[in-house]
């Protein structure tokens, strides 16, 4: 486009002889999102997993309408992972008792649903008695009880630190309302009744659908915004397009080489911002099987690897190599710089890999490959998704990496419920996997170590697909979970990036981006690295703060 | 009516043969659908936590053929159960909100391709060596076999964003109410130009060599030459005595084609971010969403079938000799 404004097309377009099909093309069609900055200008955000969209606002469904758990509902509090800070939301403040058995919440006292009715102690109780009954979880919490109007306090089976982020972070919905509902479960909640900032669903399309403003929010100096439109798209393609041509404000994708297409276009008010803050993304082998189960093999094939090469070719650039802490730019705060100091596995040194296999008894064939113990060559596969391209080129510079010091690796790329069928069931031989992501390093070491996560091969799991498991980790899980003191606990988790640089448990190899772009032509405040105070993800708990920091440009 | 009877009688049996299919092969995929939204979705959940996804998502674990009886007795009473991938809304919900968008492009696209494609055949095969038989069948035949995905890419790249002159996404604009007025009517159709076009490029060149093909043979019978000696218009003689005959193989593979429609145009979906079923499929057959796909499949066999039975119908009317056997 040589202009910014979208060039209008008026006129007759006939061409189909026989249908004599005559299409005008009026001046009202389109564009219009591009330019206006009057002020009631809605918030447009694409999606870019979701060619048409179902009319279900339902918390509790797992496929609920996007922005559900952003715009609509809120939870106590909201953990940044961009800054590592917390931030008070529907609680003002909260509470762990010295035994780490009870934790004490009080709400807001101005907080109003949607609907007009105020939010109660009792609407928390109601929510985490529904969200057990429907999805289950939160299996350390015995009982949750209103103290009174605005104090709700839980329970705990046993101390578990991490709790205070879980229940957090739960999104609350109005008892007066989900209480008159037979079937919570099934309900699509065509009209959501939530404290959220955008509640108000004034349009919905199967393409496209919009949210206005709460009358009743709680913040109402901050919902500056008018409304939030949000725009489906079958594929990353699509929603890129609709980028590029500035009739999206918000791009929460993928984009390759995004600063030619995308903030080339506009330098002045298009940016990214691509913190490393989602999870590890590691290369995990199987260690059930030989060799992988023998720590050293598993130190030798990750010195092999070029890690600056992964992420700049593999990733376009828009990540940074891990080191054998495994933690991901979410957990800087936690980071030991002495056990990244102490340990060189993570970067790259030929020599060393080999001299490495050499001595684990994988001697250098005449024909420059590596044997098995019986002979066999040492081959084997790496399982990637073929749907993820960037993770698959990234599985070929393993392979050809791994080539150097006469190890074959395969690329197998077969459809990813293939693959994670196989990782599931222990039945794969390495893999490039994602980790789990949660506000403290608990979730992620308790993945990739603790024993209670390991499943014989055969049996079905969801995590630890590696299925390692160290016995001391366990130990210093459990400690972890049984204080809230943040002294004790750093010290705890010391031990626990220790642990997994001593015995590399799966190979990390760059934290996972959090994608996020936008342009700033008609709304203001976004978050930058300069600005931390979410992230750009969209389906983040974060994303409430971003659209309630927004404010829109008026000319 | 003992033929439309007999045939009747085949399409009751190749439509309960499909029915199984449906059942049966979604089923010999690996995995479930719990764990497959939950790789998808990269996140972590508590052992108990897909217990109860499992239950929630009324996943049985009931033996096969009991399933499968309940599956039958379900589809007869047109109940397709309650979608997965889009769970808690039913079946029939999802693809009642959609389809209508996949059947206005299948169905125009379709609709022109045909008429264009078999007129420009006639005249091609009416005047061998003509200007309109070397100019077409060479362009359509180039232009049809590049990458269907390039061309649309191509080409809402040249329209859509370079000369800004067609939206480059969706049925119609953003913001706007599906309503019976001329406006919004008129913003469907230029929103529908580009996605059509490039499926009737792509698809106009095999009717039009088809048409072409068989006019050809046809024109070269007897009866053809009996009515040039008689002294009939040629306009007559090409369109009621040469095309009549021709037509009936263009008829066939309308019918077939009729039927997919419903199937949807997945890669036009996803290029012009179109609304419609295509995607829709793809991303129930990824999450192993069985009853969407059981849904969506059994609408597309109940529509092959349907269009088939119409064309048998046709037939009957179209070519004598059917009826004769």
């Amino acid at each position: 486009m040589t202009s910014p404004t979208r060039r209008r097309w008026t006129g007759i377009v006939a061409g189909l002889a026989v249908a004599s099909l005559a299409l005008a093309l009026a001046g009202c069609t389109g564009g219009t999102a591009a330019t206006d900055t009057s002020g009631d200008q809605l918030l447009t955000i694409p999606r870019e997993d979701m060619g048409t969209f179902t009319r279900n606002f339902n918390p509790f469904s797992p496929n609920a309408a996007p922005m559900t758990g952003q715009a609509v509902y809120e939870s106590m509090l909201v953990y940044n992972p961009a800054d590592g800070g917390t931030v008070p939301w529907l609680a003002t403040e909260w509470e762990t008792s010295e035994d780490g058995l009870t934790s004490t919440f009080t709400l807001r006292d101005d907080v109003q649903w949607s609907d007009g009715e105020p939010l109660v102690a009792d609407d928390v109780v109601y929510t985490f008695g529904l969200q057990k009954e429907i999805l289950g979880g939160f299996e350390y919490v015995d009982s949750v009880t209103a103290t009174d109007e605005d104090t709700v306090t839980f329970t705990f089976s046993r101390a578990y630190s991490p709790a205070l982020f879980e229940i957090g972070q739960q999104v609350i919905v109005p008892e007066h309302v989900w209480s008159e509902i037979d079937d919570p479960a099934g309900e699509t909640n065509p009209d959501p009744v939530g404290t959220g900032p955008y509640t108000e669903v004034t349009t919905f399309q199967t393409q496209s659908f919009d949210l206005g403003k709460n009358p009743h929010y709680w913040q109402p100096e901050k919902q500056k915004i008018a409304g939030v439109r949000m725009l489906a798209f079958a594929g990353n393609d699509g929603a890129n397009l609709a980028a590029v041509d500035g009739s999206v404000d918000w791009a929460p994708q993928y984009i390759a080489d995004i600063e030619n297409t995308f903030v080339a276009k506009d330098p002045e008010h298009r940016a990214y911002w691509f913190p490393p803050t989602g999870s590890t993304i590691s290369w995990q082998l199987n260690t059930t099987v030989a060799p992988f189960d023998d720590v050293d093999v598993r130190k030798a094939l990750s010195l092999a690897i070029d890690r600056e090469q992964i992420v700049a070719v593999g990733m376009n650039g828009y990540t940074v190599p891990a080191d054998c802490t495994g933690l991901s730019g979410a957990y800087d705060t936690w980071r030991s710089e002495t056990v990244v100091e102490s340990c060189d596995w993570t970067s790259r040194d030929v020599d060393a890999a080999g001299a490495m296999l050499d001595a684990a008894g994988y001697p250098l064939g005449e024909d420059g490959m590596r044997t098995f113990a019986d002979g066999s060559p040492f081959a084997f596969d790496i399982s990637v998704g073929s749907a993820s391209s960037d993770w698959l080129s990234v599985a070929n510079i393993i392979a050809q990496n791994l080539a150097e010091i006469g190890v074959t690796v395969t690329v197998d790329a077969p459809d990813w419920p293939a693959v994670s069928a196989g990782y599931e069931s222990g039945d794969f031989q390495s893999g490039i996997v994602w980790s789990n992501n949660a506000p403290t390093p608990y979730q992620f070491y308790r993945g990739t170590m603790s024993t209670e996560t390991v499943k014989p091969v055969g049996e079905t799991t969801y995590e630890n697909y590696h299925r390692l498991g160290l016995p001391e980790a366990d130990e210093l899980l459990a400690r972890f979970a049984a204080t809230s003191d943040p002294a004790q606990q750093t010290e705890i988790v010391d031990g626990l990036q220790q642990l997994f640089a001593d015995n590399a448990p799966v190979i990390p190899l760059f934290p996972g981006p959090e994608w996020g772009a936008y342009t700033d032509t008609r709304f203001t405040g976004w978050p930058t690295e300069a600005d931390p105070y979410a992230t750009l993800s969209t389906r983040a708990p974060t994303t409430v703060l971003v659209l309630t920091s927004l404010e829109p440009v008026v000319s | 009516m003992g033929f439309i009877l007999r045939r009747l009688g085949t399409y009751v049996l190749a439509f309960w043969a499909s029915l199984t299919l449906n059942f049966m092969l979604p089923r010999v995929m690996p995995g479930d659908p719990v764990s497959r939204m939950v790789s998808r979705a990269q996140s972590r959940l508590e052992p108990d936590q897909i217990e109860q996804l499992r239950r929630l998502f009324g996943l049985d674990d009931r033996p096969v053929w009991e399933q499968y009886l309940s599956y039958l007795d379900n589809i007869a009473h047109g109940d397709f159960g309650v979608s997965i991938s889009r769970f808690p809304t039913p079946v029939s919900e999802v693809i009642a909100g959609q389809i209508g968008w996949t059947i206005l492009l299948g169905g125009t696209s379709l609709i022109v391709a045909v008429v264009i494609g078999n007129l420009l055949g006639i005249v091609a095969a009416w005047r061998r060596g003509g200007l309109v038989d070397s100019i077409f069948p060479p362009i359509l035949i180039f232009v049809g076999s590049f990458p269907y995905f390039w061309l649309a890419m191509g080409a809402l790249y040249l329209f859509g964003v370079t000369l800004g002159w067609f939206p480059i996404n969706h049925a119609f604009s953003v913001g706007l109410v599906p309503e019976w007025s001329p406006a919004f009517v008129q913003d469907v159709l230029v929103h529908l130009f580009l996605p059509a076009l490039t499926i009737v490029v792509v698809s106009i060149g095999g009717w039009m060599l088809g048409m072409r093909n068989t006019m050809i043979s046809t024109t070269a019978e007897d009866y053809i030459l009996m009515a040039e000696a008689k002294g009939l218009r040629p306009g007559r003689i090409m369109f009621r005595y040469a095309t009549r005959n021709a037509l009936l193989p263009s008829v066939t593979s309308l019918g077939l084609s009729l039927g997919f429609i419903v199937g949807g145009a997945l890669l036009t979906e996803v290029v012009f971010a179109y609304p419609g079923v295509g995607y829709q499929l793809l991303s129930a057959v990824q999450g192993l969403d069985y009853p969407l796909m059981q849904g969506l499949f059994l609408t597309i066999t109940a529509a092959v079938l349907v269009a088939n039975f119409l064309v048998d119908i046709v037939y009957v009317r179209l070519d004598p000799r059917v009826r004769v056997s």
